[in-house]
């Protein structure tokens, strides 16, 4: 019962903490509005200027709640890719499934297939398909026959990566019209993101969160090793494609209005492992607050450090989660899952 | 309740299983052995369904095995992989609930049946005292334990392990086999265990199965297959197997240099033929061979402590059955050996009818070196009437290469004197 409290005192801190976050944010930014404003266009919309009322209901809170998706979906899919993997220092972006989905997006783009059926828009999906391929290529390419070693699956992954991003810059090149805004979205950055975005990826995030949250017990028990988790009655070849799918697609939600953000999916299952222990049930939800808590920071930092210039978020998030990835490296003796 | 019909296994296009035929009945406690390479861990793996035969059929409770779903399956059979190391920490009691993954809903909590079990099996296990430890914190034994404990929160009929004690020290072993023959006792567990550890799947397994090279050699109880001519046609290896005398199970000890291919080189170029009986020798016999002299014994009774000790170090025997006068067969194998040696030590050996031959025959050696123990008066062990002692005082009289030793603990000393005199020569 002790334990059930701490928990329950957990999850109340960060919560309370994000929302915070969150109002903070709000009155944050690049365009001069006072705190003031803020707080009347909060407590009763009337009362301010048009222009303020726009700035802070459509450009800083679709950012905000963006940033939090994004960051959530992230941290998400990189516990669900950690323990399928079983290692600790796999995360989406590393193992080229980012730039899976970031390809497919520029593919769609640059065919000009943006198509919406049933206002559910198409991007995503393309997103999903190449990051479903990569993860497929990548398993394969690292698979030793019935095994999985972590180091083939890493270098695999690195590779697809390089493949990948060169395939990026070179339909970028082709398609030169809004190189600076596709160079910010390959970098990874939350710049300009509205209501639509988040319509957008909403359903699909939503759909492949759902799928996972049915699944967190079998995560635990995957956790044991593959044959031990069919031992205990788990279908462990269908109870992974599932999920590497339902992971992927979250990935490829986000990934197709953030670009590649990296590091989010390596770093915050970590410390949210360290916050709360190895149990999928309590890891899930939290590493969710705390991914989306993490980049919001980011990327109140990324949109006001160098104001009115914004810096991609991730170049921040990679600075913070680059040295992260190497401590991990040093300390592969240690426990530290 | 578990049968397989002439299964195979291939690997890499290798014979790994080359039909195997068996019928376990529930209740069994049955030990695969086997040398590396033999399969055994590829049959368990194949009725475990880890691996699927590539021919034949397994068969549970009269259903063909790879028709049960995971979960059914899981609810039957539970299983203790080899390698139990857990890398990421959950706490004990979460990693035994686990078991109980088969029979919980997919949104349903514990229940209070589950509860109950893992609290059961946490009692059996003797695990309850490390409920809130992490998995990690644990030894090697314990975590034997807690995995043993979360196979049995399945409530399974049967129970595989694989090398359940590779891992472990010999004290946790030992445990570890007591809790499983208390499980098959108590609650008529079927157990199935690989194991390379002939002695302790000797001592608690019910019936033994002895694979060599993907076929079954010998099954059965662990008399009938543990004996030294099965274990040397399947391990290539000369064994020894003498009686637990508590468990009256048989128990093998290897044999030090008799499958020792380097052994000549180490031996000097001095030999020692030894006659001794009822375990006077047993001491210096091992000095001997340490100190790298190759020796030969005779004649020994069958059984004798020295010859036991004999058998051991893989010394050369003439021996004779017990209770009976020495065959004139094995007095001239004796004599041959005699012949040979370069030094013959007599040991403090009693003299009756049987062995009388062997103290007969150094008359024979007169110009043979002899070391002859003293620090027991030879009418002390003449137990017929003075005939012993007679030729006793003979020797001593008319042999002038006699040495007496009188502490036996000088032995060594004593021989490696007489082999410097004998080099010099």
């Amino acid at each position: 019962m002790l334990e059930y409290k701490k928990n329950i005192l957990i999850y109340l801190t960060a919560i309370i903490l994000l929302v915070l976050l969150g109002v903070a944010a709000l009155f944050i930014g690049s365009s001069d509005i006072n705190s003031k404003d803020v707080i009347s266009y909060i407590f009763n919309s009337s009362g301010v200027s048009v222009s303020t009322g726009i700035i802070i209901f459509e450009i800083r809170l679709p950012r905000i709640v963006l940033a939090f998706i994004v960051g959530a979906g992230l941290a998400v899919a990189g516990s669900v890719f950690q323990a399928i993997i079983r290692n600790p220092m796999v995360d989406p972006y590393i193992i080229g499934i980012s730039a899976g989905a970031g390809t497919g997006v520029m593919l769609a783009l640059f065919l000009g297939i943006e198509i919406a059926i049933f206002n559910l828009n198409t991007i995503p999906v393309f997103a999903f398909l190449g990051a479903a391929l990569t993860v497929l290529t990548v398993y394969q390419l690292a698979r030793v026959g019935r095994k999985l070693p972590v180091l083939t699956f890493l270098l695999a992954g690195v590779a697809m990566s390089f493949i990948l991003n060169s395939l990026m810059s070179f339909l970028m090149v082709l398609r030169t019209e809004n190189l600076q805004q596709l160079v910010y979205w390959l970098m990874g950055s939350l710049a300009g993101s509205s209501w639509n975005d988040i319509n957008m990826i909403l359903p699909y995030f939503l759909a492949a969160l759902l799928v996972i949250v049915f699944y967190l017990k079998d995560l635990n028990i995957l956790l044991l090793g593959e044959e031990s988790a069919a031992h205990l009655g788990l279908n462990v070849e269908r109870t992974k494609v599932i999920l590497l799918g339902a992971a992927s697609l979250i990935t490829a939600s986000v990934v197709s209005v953030s670009g590649s953000i990296g590091f989010i999916g390596l770093v915050v299952p970590h410390i949210t492992r360290m916050i709360i222990g190895p149990d999928h049930r309590k890891l899930i939800p939290l590493a969710a607050v705390i991914g989306g808590s993490f980049l919001l920071i980011a990327d109140t930092a990324a949109r006001t450090l160098m104001a009115p210039m914004e810096l991609p978020v991730g170049i921040i998030t990679a600075l913070a989660g680059g040295p992260y990835f190497i401590y991990l490296l040093r300390n592969k003796s240690k426990n530290i899952w | 309740m578990l049968k397989t019909d002439n299964i195979e296994f291939r690997y890499n296009k290798k014979n790994i299983l080359k039909g195997i035929d068996l019928q376990i009945n529930k209740g069994s406690f049955i030990g695969i052995i086997g040398p590396n390479a033999s399969g055994k861990s590829t049959l368990l793996k194949n009725i475990s369904r880890t691996l699927i035969a590539d021919k034949g059929t397994v068969y549970l409770d009269k259903k063909i095995l790879n028709e049960y779903s995971s979960l059914e399956l899981a609810k039957k059979m539970a299983v203790v992989p080899q390698n139990t190391e857990i890398s990421f920490n959950f706490n004990v009691y979460d990693i035994i609930m686990m078991g109980r993954h088969p029979y919980q809903k997919r949104w349903s909590g514990l229940n209070e049946e589950d509860k109950k079990i893992v609290k059961e099996v946490m009692v059996v296990t003797d695990t309850l005292k490390l409920k809130n430890k992490l998995i990690n914190e644990l030894s090697g034994g314990e975590r034997q334990r807690v995995i043993i404990a979360r196979a049995l929160a399945q409530k399974p009929d049967i129970l595989l392990l694989d090398e359940p004690t590779s891992n472990l020290d010999i004290n946790y072993q030992g445990e570890i086999y007591d809790l499983l023959k208390y499980l098959n006792q108590e609650f008529k567990l079927t157990i199935i265990t690989v194991s390379h550890d002939l002695n302790l799947t000797a001592q608690y397994c019910e019936e033994l199965l002895l694979l060599k090279e993907g076929e079954i050699f010998a099954a059965g109880s662990a008399a009938k297959v543990l004996t030294e001519e099965n274990i040397k046609k399947v391990y290539k290896a000369e064994v020894l197997i003498k009686m637990n005398p508590i468990s009256e199970k048989p128990f093998v000890t290897v044999i030090p240099e008799a499958n020792n291919k380097f052994k000549k080189e180490r031996y000097k170029d001095f030999k020692i033929h030894v006659i001794a009986g009822g375990g006077t020798a047993q001491n210096f016999l091992y000095k001997l061979d340490n100190a790298g002299y190759p020796i030969s014994i005779g004649v020994l009774n069958v059984g004798d402590a020295d010859w036991q000790v004999a058998k051991e170090l893989g010394i050369e025997i003439v021996e004779a059955p017990p209770f009976i006068d020495i065959s004139k067969q094995a007095i001239e194998k004796n004599r041959k050996l005699i012949q040979k040696s370069d030094l013959v030590i007599l040991s403090d050996l009693p003299f009756g009818h049987g062995n009388l031959a062997n103290l007969e025959i150094l008359l024979d050696f007169p110009k043979k070196k002899k070391v002859l123990f003293s620090n027991h008066s030879i009418k002390k062990r003449d137990y017929i009437e003075g005939k012993a002692e007679l030729i006793w005082n003979k020797i001593i009289m008319e042999d002038e290469n006699v040495i007496l030793l009188k502490d036996k603990n000088n032995l060594i000393n004593k021989v490696k004197e007489l082999e410097n005199v004998e080099m010099e020569m």
